[in-house]
């Protein structure tokens, strides 16, 4: 354990990781309340048309993607506020068109092999110095606008109409989250990958949820799953020589399954 | 008198088909109001256009202040038809609940706001409740914390879409004795759909009749009388009258109805 925590590409791949599966959870709590975890999956998709163009041109995947990403969100907005579109369904056609965009511009281009591949299935150990301070930021502009915004947060998570009646500005609450969200689905998808991150978002919350009794107990208890999966998953790829991006998702899953056997022997007790 | 609502030409359409049209009447401070209409009359959706939850055409004002403009929503209490979340895993506490009635931004709560939270809880009869989950409490419990968090912020108006719906006799009792209180004692203005006139009758001081249109705006007094609303509802009109007439055994009206002192 000490040797494989010697390394620098190692201590800054944990240290990001655990930074962006933070800032996932905390956001996550707030998406899967509003049912809108699938959001973090539609905008993943989103990001392969980033990494596409910054491939295809040469630049940061990770800087081309956000604003992509962020784009894309307000899309999927619009389409649900101004075209009357179900959410699931806004997220899905985003998705389809995000996913197809990027596969075109890889087919145009003669395929980027290898390159494409690490931003699939996730490369943790290849995150840069200015990608862990952008990690850093995030979690601090997440933990720091929950514990400032706390209550408008959760009103508009329980009763938009209500919060509305209160002077909340439901809609900048609702937009604000996505465009954060969308920062974080780009910086998690050098850590579990495109098609993993969604699970960032919806796993850790899920588990948290399942044994709380309170929104701050969740809050806490998400992000420290989140980043306990990092730690864990990283190490036991580094041991069983697995894919890092997937045996963070499975050590996810296994936290899932404890929580949901806890809670069922808290109900029945 | 102050005017706490003041409404002109309300037209709004969720699709082509209008489903209010050119609605105009005024609130005035004290008002205790029976807003009544047929199933898809546009009640519902009248209370939501006042409040901006539905963006219509016409011009509203809340204590004088253009509805865009207006940022005093203290003042203003708001019981909605249903219980807003159906998920079981909502992990909120029911005084989180009432909290929200408060003004505030952050996680922290003050002591004042606590004392302020457990008075419209005890208002309520839901102090009790509190520590326990929201969505733990049966649906006619919830509806009486979410009275409590319209009441927290002590509003000037209160605006209710059927609330009554999910109590037992007893609580609707409690209910709109509380309401009645607050509209005698502290001149708390009450607009509020119900499609019981009889339960409300003795309580309220004038009936607003929507149904796509305004039908019917005035005193109990009038509504017994409106040849509007005996063309508009039919043979239910005197049905309407007579449930109004036979709450608890005894004309609401009191002295003042004619139908019931014509010798």
């Amino acid at each position: 354990m000490i040797e494989f925590l010697s390394y620098g590409f190692v201590q800054r791949g944990l240290l990001a990781g655990s930074l962006v599966a933070a800032s996932c959870a905390l956001l996550g709590v707030f998406l899967v309340l509003k049912r809108l975890s699938l959001i973090g999956d539609g905008m993943s998709h989103v990001c392969l048309t980033g990494v596409a163009v910054a491939l295809l041109t040469s630049t940061s995947p990770v800087y081309m993607s956000i604003p992509v990403v962020m784009a894309a969100s307000l899309v999927i907005m619009k389409l649900t506020q101004k075209f009357k579109i179900y959410g699931d369904a806004a997220i899905g056609i985003v998705s389809a068109a995000g996913l197809s965009i990027g596969l075109l511009i890889t087919a145009l281009a003669g395929g980027f092999n290898t390159d494409l591949l690490g931003y699939l299935f996730g490369s943790i150990l290849t995150v840069t110095p200015g990608e862990t301070v952008l990690c850093g930021v995030l979690l601090a502009v997440v933990a720091g606008g929950i514990g400032m915004f706390y209550r408008l947060l959760v009103a508009t998570c329980f009763d938009e109409s209500f919060a509305h009646t209160r002077g909340v500005p439901t809609q900048m609450v609702n937009t604000a989250l996505v465009l954060v969200t969308s920062v974080a689905v780009v910086l998690s998808f050098k850590v579990v990958g495109i098609f993993l991150i969604s699970a960032l978002i919806i796993i850790p919350p899920v588990s948290a949820l399942l044994v709380s009794r309170t929104f701050k107990q969740v809050l806490w208890l998400a992000a420290s799953f989140g980043v306990a999966s990092v730690w864990l998953g990283v190490y036991g790829s580094f041991v069983l020589n697995i894919p890092s991006g997937a045996a963070i998702i499975l050590v996810n899953l296994i936290c899932l399954f404890a929580c949901y056997v806890w809670s069922r022997g808290v109900s029945r007790g | 008198m102050q005017e706490i609502i003041r409404a002109e030409n309300i037209t709004f359409a969720y699709t082509r088909v209008p489903v209010l049209e050119n609605i105009s009447f005024t609130v005035h401070a004290g008002d205790y109001i029976g807003l009544i209409g047929p199933n898809g009359g546009g009640k519902t959706t009248l209370l939501k256009v006042l409040l901006g939850l539905q963006k219509g055409k016409g011009e509203i004002s809340l204590f004088g202040t253009p509805l865009a403009k207006f940022t005093g929503w203290n003042k203003i209490g708001y019981l909605a038809q249903k219980s807003p979340v159906a998920q079981s895993r909502f992990p909120i506490g029911a005084e989180e609940v009432v909290l929200m009635g408060l003004p505030g931004r952050g996680a922290g709560v003050s002591r004042n706001e606590l004392k302020e939270v457990y008075e419209a809880m005890q208002q309520t009869r839901t102090r009790k409740y509190a520590g326990r989950l929201f969505n733990d409490l049966s649906i006619g419990q919830q509806q009486r914390v979410l009275l409590a968090r319209a009441l927290v912020s002590k509003p000037q108006l209160l605006i209710l879409d059927e609330p009554s719906t999910a109590l037992d006799a007893q609580s609707r009792e409690m209910f709109f004795d509380l309401l009645g209180e607050l509209n005698t004692k502290h001149h708390t203005t009450i607009l509020l759909i119900t499609h019981d006139t009889g339960e409300v009758g003795k309580y309220i001081s004038k009936f607003m009749y929507v149904d796509k249109s305004l039908v019917f705006f005035g005193t109990k007094e009038e509504f017994c009388h409106s040849a509007a609303v005996a063309q508009k509802l039919g043979p239910f009109a005197q049905h309407t009258i007579d449930h109004l007439h036979n709450t608890h055994g005894h004309c609401p009206l009191g002295a003042s109805c004619k139908e019931c002192h014509h010798d």
